[in-house]
């Protein structure tokens, strides 16, 4: 017998929810196919906003829908009683739900920033100048996501869940408002040559660290539950 | 080498906001079926979830099959084969995958044992658990836990809310799982007729305390009903076991515990006939015991 049953558990939720996974998937793949055909067709700008949406706005689904079947449904549904009826403390229980949301909306987010920087750079939307910029934007996305996800786990209630989403949306609203109105943002963003400034450096540092921390934080919260059910 | 208790809990405490369950302690070994008898609201469930890890005592401390709860959870819940009345399995699956699920956790699975239980049970491995009705669940629940043949089985009320048949067939597998006289059972229920039908030893629970605990055949017979005529109106003996009075007239109904058969004499001797000395049913001792808790209650609150 396995010491642990944390890959049972990360097993058998994907099994559960492949097939919502394969869905998004799906939306993803034909959004950057309907992107692709349309840059050339329409004006950049509304290509660009297009992507942003029609790539973006499948894989951050998936990941919210997720994390709320996976996880909130769990606790909803009176199936976590059973799940904590076998040989896992809280601490594999939250392991194995960070091992099946993670990577998922990880691939998610990796496939729609390659597409992101295909299209704005390999297509020509954006200059070169830019790269730090949207590198900065879709690592915002990462560590929003992040913490709805260590909210949603800490918590397990729809309602908490619920409200993070619309706190983290609108933070990351602000968060892209306030990159965009840097001023390395505005020097460099329409040159043809990729600047890293330290302040550029910090903040992309900082998203990193700010991501791993919080995933972190929720292991250690969910180590000193004593009640569980 | 001595076999450490199936279930040893001391001076466990648990405050919540409008319950608290206090100081209690119960034990019993392995290979009997304790039986935790209470109202809803009593505690039970609190118990229950104390011994499987779910819950941390605020105070006290809890050992199953001798490991430390809920620090060594993983090590005990190998041995453990838990089914409560709220616990769901997936609904947009079938029982087969969560016998999958199951197989892939415990080396102990007996895939022939499953089979049986299959039969037994009535279940249909390919039926999804949504289409299930209540006892289905229950009895699909219980199958998870039985085949993978664990040492100790927590049930928290799995009768409740089952109809009679069903209700006679969860309690039939239950029976046959004790077959294995090493395997360990603790079964809560505000069912006394259950509980009086499976359990080796008896622990009633009453408002977060432990009001009796004591083996069933002890416990059964240290009740007893007494029918008195009582002509003269004579004051009743001041004893400190009699539980319950009832008077229509000449006649009185006495209900004692801790019986012995020098009792009628006492009455007797107080100017009483004893015409009628009968035996209690679990349902009427658990009555018994809750209105006495209550009564006592309400004048410790009175005080």
């Amino acid at each position: 017998m396995s010491a642990s049953i944390v890959p049972q558990l990360v097993l058998k939720d994907f099994r559960l929810h492949r097939s919502i996974i394969l869905v998004f998937a799906l939306v993803v793949l034909l959004s950057a196919g309907l992107v692709s055909f349309l840059i050339g067709r329409i004006p950049d700008w509304v290509a660009l906003n297009l992507g942003f949406i029609l790539l973006l706005g499948p894989a951050a689904t998936c990941g919210i829908v997720l994390l709320m079947k996976s996880n909130v449904f769990e606790k909803e549904k009176s199936t976590q009683a059973f799940i904590m009826s076998l040989p896992v403390t809280v601490r594999e229980f939250t392991k194995a739900k960070l091992l099946l949301n993670l990577p998922v909306f990880g691939l998610f987010w990796l496939a729609v920033s390659a597409a992101g920087f295909y299209f704005a750079f390999g297509r020509g939307l954006f200059p070169l100048g830019a790269v730090p910029f949207v590198t900065m934007v879709f690592l915002g996305v990462l560590l929003s996501y992040t913490c709805i996800l260590s909210t949603s786990l800490v918590s397990q209630s729809l309602g908490l869940t619920v409200l993070s989403i619309a706190l983290f949306e609108m933070v990351t609203s602000a968060y892209l408002w306030t990159i965009a109105y840097l001023e390395g943002t505005r020097r460099y963003i329409w040159g043809s040559q990729i600047v890293w400034t330290p302040m550029f450096l910090a903040i992309v540092a900082a998203q990193i660290l700010a991501a791993a921390g919080v995933i972190a934080i929720t292991l250690h919260l969910q180590n000193r539950k004593r009640d569980f059910i | 080498m001595d076999l450490p208790l199936a279930v040893q809990c001391e001076g466990i405490t648990k405050r919540y906001k409008h319950f608290t369950l206090q100081n209690v302690d119960l034990s019993f070994e392995q290979g009997t079926v304790m039986g935790l008898v209470g109202p809803n609201g009593a505690g039970k469930s609190t118990i229950m979830r104390m011994v499987m890890g779910l819950i941390g005592p605020d105070s006290g401390s809890v050992k199953v099959l001798g490991h430390a709860m809920p620090k060594d959870q993983i090590a005990a819940k190998r041995h453990i084969g838990f089914v409560a009345e709220d616990m769901r399995l997936y609904e947009g699956e079938t029982i087969a995958f969560h016998m999958d699920f199951i197989r892939s956790i415990f080396d102990t699975w007996d895939g022939d044992y499953a089979k049986v239980l299959l039969r037994r049970l009535d279940l249909n491995e390919n039926q999804k658990v949504k289409g299930l009705s209540h006892g289905q669940r229950v009895k699909a629940t219980l199958l998870l836990a039985l085949a993978r043949r664990p040492g100790l089985l927590v049930f928290d009320e799995p009768t409740t809310g089952l109809d009679p048949v069903v209700r006679r067939e969860v309690l039939d597998e239950m029976m046959n799982a004790l077959a294995d006289e090493t395997r360990s059972v603790l079964f809560s229920s505000h069912n006394t007729l259950d509980v009086e039908q499976i359990s080796d030893y008896i622990t009633f629970i009453y408002g977060g305390r432990v009001v009796e605990s004591l083996n069933k055949e002890e416990f059964i017979d240290g009740w007893r009903r007494l029918r008195l005529v009582n002509p003269n109106n004579a004051p009743l003996p001041a004893l400190a076991n009699i539980r319950d009075v009832q008077q229509s007239g000449q006649i009185v109904t006495v209900t004692v515990t801790g019986y012995d058969d020098s009792l009628p004499a006492v009455f007797s001797q107080a100017g009483m006939t004893v015409t009628a000395v009968e035996r209690l049913t679990l349902e009427e001792i658990f009555l018994s015991i809750v209105l006495f808790a209550k009564a006592n209650a309400k004048m410790e609150l009175a005080a």
